[in-house]
């Protein structure tokens, strides 16, 4: 408040991706510790209410309170962030005890959203779970910066696809509810055939022929929707191009700006200590993977895409 | 060529209108890679991402590239001072370069030479110091940059004579290392 209007607002990014076991918590850490290290005051809230353990990979073994807290006994957000090992870094811990993570009131979920908005720090760091759930992707929107992790396999892109095109098509539609055409695009999508609409760019392409008042809302709102690609636990150098072709089939078939954000190398130290619930980014600053989280973090903050070096890169074996 | 035509072809390269030839080509064999053969990116999205639609996709790709090259050629032309200049090079010289087996910088001397080309001009064209392509055809490695730029430098040497510059530059390079840059 005192620094004037322009910081008013703290920065929100959301982590998601669809496929479980990617990374995606180890990668919400890292870009938070970081964050950190430059001065920054980060909130991390872990949205996997199905299995959160964010806290985990933050050296914290059992959070005092959690969003159960919230929904169950009406804490205010604020009051259960709990510190961790991290200074500067608060957690919204999202283990649940008994609660069913999927039927969380509409109520409740706008409740939750409204309080993220209003917690005073910097920025706010939100792990989602797996899956394509609507609770997900709602959370997910409600972010000023949505990143997607995925590693280089098969199974983890295509819940990638899933997931992102979920997203899309979500925005699209809260996009045209918002201003009376609540129906449009799932007619339009029931209808597909008889449009020649084969995919989701097709979708955005018919939509926008329909009308010029369409076209504009379609366009302004669109024009600031982009996801964020960051590709984990790459083998070798020539994986990294797989961020950038992502980035081009979202543009060429499902209809929205991507931009790759940056890669972390597959490093089995990692793995040693998340087991032993040592935050990677404070034990090891110097390793590789803790300089490629800091140049995509830095990447994601300024809105930038990594610099692929095509050629050089092909050879190289991580 | 009209610059909206232009935007479009940019954008069907991913890039940004004011993107270099270096990102144009770059980019091209990319996407061009991507959409004509299986990868795990796009099978992963291969029930929306039907053949035929790739194949548009790589034509789309295939036109933005060829005219993005006529767009770069014509704009390089285009500032009458720094224009190359244009020689005959005659058949019998033409007979001389293709029975050359390896380039070394003796031989690239000659051809200038004999094409009457001054290194002032090729300097000044290329925006590279003169000194160094003294120094290349001298074979003076040891003042010479590290071999990725001198690469690079031998490579603009040859395109400014328009000899097959990889050619030439892999036979350079190739003396480069054999005859010694141990500086």
């Amino acid at each position: 408040m005192n620094n004037g209007a322009q910081d008013k607002r703290c920065e929100i990014w959301a982590i998601g991706g669809g496929k479980g076991g990617t990374g995606k918590s180890f990668v919400t850490s890292g870009i938070g510790t970081h964050l950190v290290s430059k001065g920054k005051r980060v909130v991390m809230i872990d949205a996997d209410l199905g299995g959160a353990n964010l806290h985990t990979f933050l050296g914290v073994s059992k959070p005092r309170n959690s969003l159960t807290d919230f929904f169950e006994k009406k804490v205010p957000l604020n009051n259960i962030i709990v510190n961790c090992s991290i200074p500067d870094m608060g957690l919204v811990s999202g283990t649940l005890s008994s609660l069913d993570s999927e039927n969380i009131k509409y109520v409740q979920k706008l409740k939750l959203f409204r309080q993220i908005k209003e917690i005073d720090t910097d920025y706010i760091l939100i792990d989602l779970g797996a899956g394509s759930h609507n609770n997900t992707i709602d959370t997910f929107l409600l972010a000023d910066k949505m990143i997607v992790v995925t590693t280089a396999e098969i199974t983890a892109l295509e819940n990638m696809y899933h997931f992102v095109k979920n997203v899309f098509f979500r925005k699209l539609k809260i996009t045209l509810g918002a201003h009376g055409l609540k129906d449009m695009i799932q007619d339009v999508w029931k209808n597909r055939d008889v449009h020649g609409i084969k995919h989701l760019k097709d979708v955005v392409d018919h939509l926008m022929g329909t009308s010029t008042h369409i076209r504009d809302i379609l366009e302004k709102e669109l024009s600031s929707f982009r996801i964020y690609i960051v590709l984990n636990q790459i083998r070798s150098g020539r994986e990294t191009m797989i961020g950038v072709s992502v980035k081009s089939v979202c543009l060429k078939f499902l209809g929205f700006n991507a931009m790759y954000a940056g890669h972390i190398e597959y490093d089995e130290t990692v793995l040693r200590c998340i087991n032993k619930r040592l935050p990677f980014m404070l034990t090891h600053p110097f390793s590789h993977v803790a300089k490629e989280i800091g140049k995509l973090t830095e990447n994601l903050r300024d809105g930038r895409q990594a610099s692929v070096m095509t050629d050089k890169y092909a050879h190289r074996r991580l | 060529m009209p610059t909206e035509d232009c935007k479009k072809y940019f954008e069907a390269l991913e890039l940004s209108p004011d993107a270099p030839l270096s990102e144009v080509r770059s980019s091209y064999l990319h996407l061009k890679a991507l959409y004509s053969n299986d990868s795990v990116v796009t099978s992963a999205i291969a029930y929306e991402l039907s053949e035929e639609k790739r194949h548009d996709i790589v034509e789309q790709v295939e036109e933005a590239y060829t005219k993005l090259i006529d767009f770069f050629e014509n704009k390089d032309t285009d500032p009458a001072g720094s224009e190359k200049p244009s020689f005959v090079v005659s058949e019998e010289l033409k007979q001389y370069i293709s029975g050359i087996k390896s380039f070394s910088g003796g031989l690239l001397r000659e051809i200038r030479e004999k094409l009457g080309v001054n290194l002032k001009d090729m300097a000044s064209f290329t925006k590279i110091r003169k000194q160094y392509f003294e120094d290349i055809e001298r074979e003076k490695f040891s003042s010479l940059p590290a071999e990725v730029y001198l690469r690079g430098y031998v490579i603009e040497y040859a395109k400014y004579l328009s000899l097959d510059s990889i050619k030439v530059a892999n036979d350079y390079i190739e003396r480069y290392r054999n005859l010694g840059c141990d500086k």
